[in-house]
């Protein structure tokens, strides 16, 4: 599960590890600003990708648990 | 009556000693009774006789005789009067062979062993759940019933190719092998099943036999035995791969439970649902907990700082040049009271005034500087006046 997937997309753990590390550095200060902003449109992205890794795992789940009721 | 029962009597009297050979079809002793009552057979034929003797004799025979045993009696016809019966009188009874027939069991055993026939590691796992099960067992047996009946209750599509053969006898070692050989030779044939009701120690024999132990060793199947009873224990159950009690707990084992595989399954696939809607779970509040936070959430925040920084510099300046504005302020206002000080308007207010010749201006000291007829201005505190000389 780490690693890139084969598509070049983030893993989940990857994307999860970067993105509290970027929250960490931004919660540190210290950065410029350009750097921060940098950063927070870093975070976003990467929180994106978790949302969207959990989303898809949650609707696999489900409709595996809707195809076993059947 | 009397006189042919005596007459009988007198004449089976006559008979002598003999040893007698035959197979204990029944021993019937009553609690406290002195005398024991046995029924002995012929092993091959209908024929039996009975037995009586002392309690003592029946119980110096070791290992105790049982209902099966092989013996040869000593014993003299006598005929007893009160029931008109026959039996045999016995001052000695002594077990055929069985004692030469344990002990050499016994050294095939200790040879079987050290040729390694019994090694925990040379056995095999059965499959968990065989195509086929190979069942070897006497015709129309408890056995055979015994072995389907309880692996079918585990798991119904249970698949046998059953080999009926003699169990017991001269016959059963060869048909046995050929058994084993034929279902150890088709693919289909998962596991094999050696099943044998109880029975004597004499009538299990072809399961101790060398030759038999040798093929199930050379099997290539695994092969679980099921011979007689849970403390009968036949040389096969020590080289088969698994020894199973009874043909009972055969068709328990060699069929795994279908209900609780099912059930095994269903649990699994709970947990396994539980464990990813877990994960799921806790990397959604992990997730919604780092979006949450200022530094994701309210991205103005790192504006903020900055314009506060920037406002407080701007403050600073201003608050810097208003304090050098005012001292500056403060010092003009000091100077300016000093040069009023020194003004001589302070002085005009107390009635001075100061006189200069209108033609040049000039501050007059001295009358002598004018003559008469000059014009004068004349300075007062709140203006001036003309005047000219007399």
């Amino acid at each position: 599960m780490s690693g890139v997937t084969d598509d070049g997309a983030p893993s989940y753990e990857q994307a999860r590890a970067e993105l509290a590390a970027v929250v960490e550095k931004l919660e540190a200060g210290g950065t410029s600003l350009e750097e921060s902003l940098a950063l927070w449109e870093r975070g976003e992205k990467l929180a994106d990708v978790c949302q969207r890794w959990l989303d898809g795992a949650r609707e696999r789940l489900d409709a595996a648990r809707a195809a076993r009721a059947d | 009556m009397r006189v042919v029962s005596q007459k009988i009597s007198a004449w089976i009297a006559r008979l002598g000693w003999v040893w007698v050979d035959g197979q204990v079809a029944q021993v019937s002793r009553r609690p406290g009774a002195n005398l024991v009552f046995l029924t002995l057979r012929d092993p091959s034929a209908e024929m039996s006789l009975s037995v009586t003797c002392y309690r003592d004799t029946f119980e110096a025979c070791d290992p105790p005789l049982r209902e099966g045993s092989r013996v040869v009696v000593h014993a003299k016809p006598e005929f007893y009067a009160g029931r008109g019966s026959l039996s045999l009188r016995a001052d000695e009874l002594r077990h055929v062979g069985l004692g030469e027939l344990l002990a050499r069991l016994e050294r095939l055993k200790k040879a079987l062993a050290a040729e390694g026939l019994f090694a925990a590691e040379r056995k095999r796992r059965p499959p968990f759940l065989p195509r086929k099960v190979g069942l070897v067992t006497g015709r129309a047996s408890a056995a055979e019933r015994d072995v389907r009946e309880n692996a079918a209750a585990r798991w119904p599509a249970v698949a046998f190719e059953l080999r009926t053969v003699a169990v017991q006898g001269p016959t059963a070692v060869p048909q046995i092998l050929d058994a084993l050989a034929e279902l150890d030779r088709d693919p289909e044939v998962d596991v094999i099943v050696l099943a044998r009701g109880g029975g004597s120690v004499e009538d299990l024999l072809p399961f101790s036999d060398e030759a038999l132990c040798r093929a199930v060793f050379a099997c290539r199947t695994p092969v679980l035995s099921a011979i007689g009873h849970e403390t009968d224990t036949p040389l096969v159950d020590f080289v088969a791969d698994v020894r199973c009690s009874t043909p009972t707990d055969a068709g328990k084992r060699v069929v795994p439970d279908l209900a609780e595989e099912r059930r095994l399954i269903e649990q699994a696939r709970h947990r396994l649902d539980r464990a990813v809607g877990h994960f799921l779970d806790n990397e959604r509040r992990w997730l919604a907990n780092v979006r949450s936070r200022p530094a994701l959430a309210r991205p103005e925040t790192l504006l903020s700082g900055r314009r506060e920084e920037v406002d407080g510099l701007r403050n600073r300046a201003a608050r810097t040049l208003t304090h050098r504005l005012d001292s500056a302020g403060n010092d003009l206002a000091h100077t300016l009271a000093r040069l009023r000080s020194l003004s001589p308007l302070s002085t005009m207010q107390r009635g001075y005034a100061i006189v200069q010749r209108a033609a040049d201006g000039a501050v007059l000291r001295d009358p002598a500087e004018v003559t008469t007829g000059d014009q004068l201005r004349v300075r007062l505190a709140d203006g001036e006046l003309g005047a000219t000389v007399e």
